[in-house]
């Protein structure tokens, strides 16, 4: 407990131990093979940051400890989409073809072939406005979000006017999630309405036969009404 | 049955052949013209067609639907053109449609990591990118043990530096290599779900062993109980069986591998700490939550990633394939790269058979000359036959 295990680092000592107190009888065939490639230095913890020199002397702390990494784009991403909050709703493709995806784009137009046109085109785009025409931030970024939502008016176009040309030579498209839905939630509710009737025609034959005979003839008397109701549960849940 | 597979084999021929000739187009689905029964005949008509077809452009025969019709189906085939000119017309075809449609740029497709898998020269910084090896587990989950291969924090994450990665990832690759040239016994471990595929794969590129299920505990420390009824052959340098070792094999203590590769230590303590035990180099692929300490070379990489898991694996069995592959050819030139099996006495019938067929005379063990230890015992163990490379393998 708390204590490091260094075995599996050290088989190839361990290895040489064994065989010349002769326990193994041989050097095993992966010996020669991890002299040459050691395993590498392990648990050893690079300083990440170092204390304040001057000033008032602090006493160090979290010195190994990773660092945050920053961009200058976090900030501008952070605008957008406190602004945009609903861009974070719509699906995004996260998996990248070769790594190098993003040396393909030349941010000096909105949209790009091969990806789809989301907040991060925006943020991209105001970078580029900023350092190649030396925008202010303001203006970057009006200019930015102008152009995407331009392409976001003519992508829904495109999309109505498919839709259109499709219906027009007989496509015919199937029910959209609404109406799924709604359908489900008919289904649901009949369901329902046929467990209720169940149910209150169970509990009106269980009253029936509650108060059909009188136990006791001296006692036929109609009952009180509060004690009908008191008594009625439990006498519903004793058969069970 | 056969009829349907055969159909959609030569399917597009017979579509093809009847676009090349001018004859009437046959109707494939009943229209709503014909009655039922004239639209089942029809269906009838067009099934023992193609039939005919199919039998004509395969060498095989196809029994009929019906045999009474089995003559007239015959009787209907005649196409005029061959094999041949069918490939060629389809070719011609394929020239002058085949760039319509949209152009389909390289993208990433899962099933490549695993058919062709990325060899150790292969692993660049931004495949490990692109298969998230960098994405580490929340920062208050972390093993500071696994400060040295972090990058940074991101969002609350560990970023796992992607040049220790691949630092680490050649150096195992190398291990793995070296010792598959040397005829060492490598087992791939990956029991979370979907690294079955991967692990393998990577098995049989190196022709190693798999795990893909849970550990056996007790498998290496107490492998006499466990293993000890598994089936064991002798091996010659080519990797032939040779049969006749079955009652030396017996009594012969339970094989243990000489390297275990494990893609997910944080289940598997147990397999590695038995390794450790029993002095067996392991790798391991060690997200920031793991205990680099468990395998001798760790892998900083993301252990929860299956595409990394794939590259991982992948690049692995490349290395052991290339070892391998030097050991066999070692083998072809009459070296022997390993050490041979101890203790196996050549059967008598088989002396008797073959005895030349896989007898190779070692020169010298190259496996020893690396240490002064080895010379001591070159002279002790001279007294058994291992003059033939034998080893033992597991055989399913």
């Amino acid at each position: 407990m708390g204590r490091y295990d260094f075995r599996a680092l050290r088989v190839r000592q361990t290895a040489r131990a064994l065989v010349e107190t002769r326990r193994d009888p041989a050097l095993p065939p992966w010996y020669k093979i991890v002299g040459d490639i050691p395993p590498s230095e392990i648990l050893s913890r690079p300083v990440q940051r170092t204390p304040r020199v001057r000033g008032k002397a602090k006493k160090p702390s979290r010195m190994f400890q990773p660092l945050p990494i920053a961009y200058p784009e976090d900030k501008l991403r952070s605008d957008f989409f406190n602004d945009h909050p609903w861009e974070l709703a719509r699906p995004r493709l996260v998996v990248e073809d070769s790594g190098n995806d993003a040396k393909g784009y030349n941010w000096a137009t909105i949209v790009q072939p091969g990806k789809q046109l989301d907040g991060e085109s925006v943020v991209q785009r105001q970078m580029w406005l900023m350092k190649h025409k030396a925008y202010p931030k303001a203006l970057a970024y009006d200019t930015a979000r102008r152009e995407f939502y331009k392409h976001r008016h003519l992508e829904d176009v495109r999309r109505r006017i498919a839709k259109e040309e499709a219906l027009h030579v007989g496509a015919y498209f199937g029910k959209g999630p609404l109406e799924i839905g709604m359908e489900l939630e008919d289904k649901s509710f009949e369901n329902w309405k046929q467990w209720a009737a169940q149910q209150i025609e169970d509990e009106q034959q269980m009253r029936a036969q509650l108060f059909s005979g009188p136990v006791n003839p001296e006692e036929s008397a109609p009952p009180e009404v509060e004690g009908s109701f008191e008594e009625l549960p439990e006498t519903v849940s004793a058969p069970r | 049955m056969i009829l349907r597979h055969l159909a959609a084999r030569n399917g597009p021929r017979a579509l093809a052949r009847y676009a090349s000739q001018p004859q009437p187009l046959r109707r494939f689905y009943a229209s709503d013209v014909d009655g039922i029964a004239a639209s089942a005949d029809n269906t009838l008509k067009q099934l023992h067609s193609l039939e005919a077809q199919i039998n004509q452009a395969t060498g095989d025969r196809v029994p009929s639907l019906n045999p009474e019709t089995a003559g007239e189906a015959e009787a209907v085939s005649a196409s005029p053109l061959s094999i041949v000119e069918q490939y060629h017309l389809h070719q011609k075809q394929k020239q002058v449609s085949g760039h319509l449609g949209s152009d389909i740029a390289p993208h990433y497709q899962p099933h490549t990591l695993l058919t062709h898998p990325p060899s150790p020269a292969d692993v660049t910084l931004e495949l490990l990118l692109a298969s998230e090896a960098h994405q580490g587990h929340a920062t208050s989950l972390w093993n500071p043990a696994n400060a040295r291969y972090i990058y940074g924090i991101r969002q609350g994450t560990h970023i796992i530096s992607l040049e220790a990665t691949a630092a680490h990832l050649r150096r195992a690759a190398k291990v793995v290599q070296e010792v598959a040239r040397r005829g060492g016994m490598i087992l791939f471990v990956g029991t979370r779900d979907g690294q079955d595929t991967a692990v393998v794969r990577a098995a049989q590129l190196a022709k190693g062993y798999h795990l893909f299920e849970r550990w056996i505990p007790g498998s290496i420390t107490n492998g006499q109980q466990i293993l000890g009824r598994c089936r064991t052959k002798v091996v010659n340098e080519k990797d032939e069986e040779v049969p006749g070792f079955e009652e030396q094999l017996w009594d012969r203590p339970v094989l243990r591998p000489d390297l275990v590769v494990c893609m997910n230590p944080l289940e598997n303590y147990v397999l590695l700490h038995e390794c450790a035990l029993n002095n067996i180099p392991t790798i391991g692929v060690i997200d920031t939550n793991a205990d680099p300490t468990w395998v001798t070379y760790p892998i900083p990489a993301n252990d929860d990633s299956l595409r990394c898991i794939q590259v991982i694996a992948g690049v692995l069995g490349r290395a052991g394939e290339a070892g391998q592959k030097q050991r066999l050819e070692a083998a072809e030139r009459g070296e022997i790269t390993y050490r041979p099996a101890q203790g196996l006495h050549l059967p008598e019938v088989e002396e008797a058979a073959s005895s030349s067929a896989h007898e190779v005379v070692l020169g010298e063990e190259s496996i020893e000359d690396a240490d002064e230890v080895a010379g001591k015992l070159e002279d002790r163990d001279n007294h058994d036959g291992r003059k033939q490379g034998h080893r033992i393998r597991i055989s399913a």
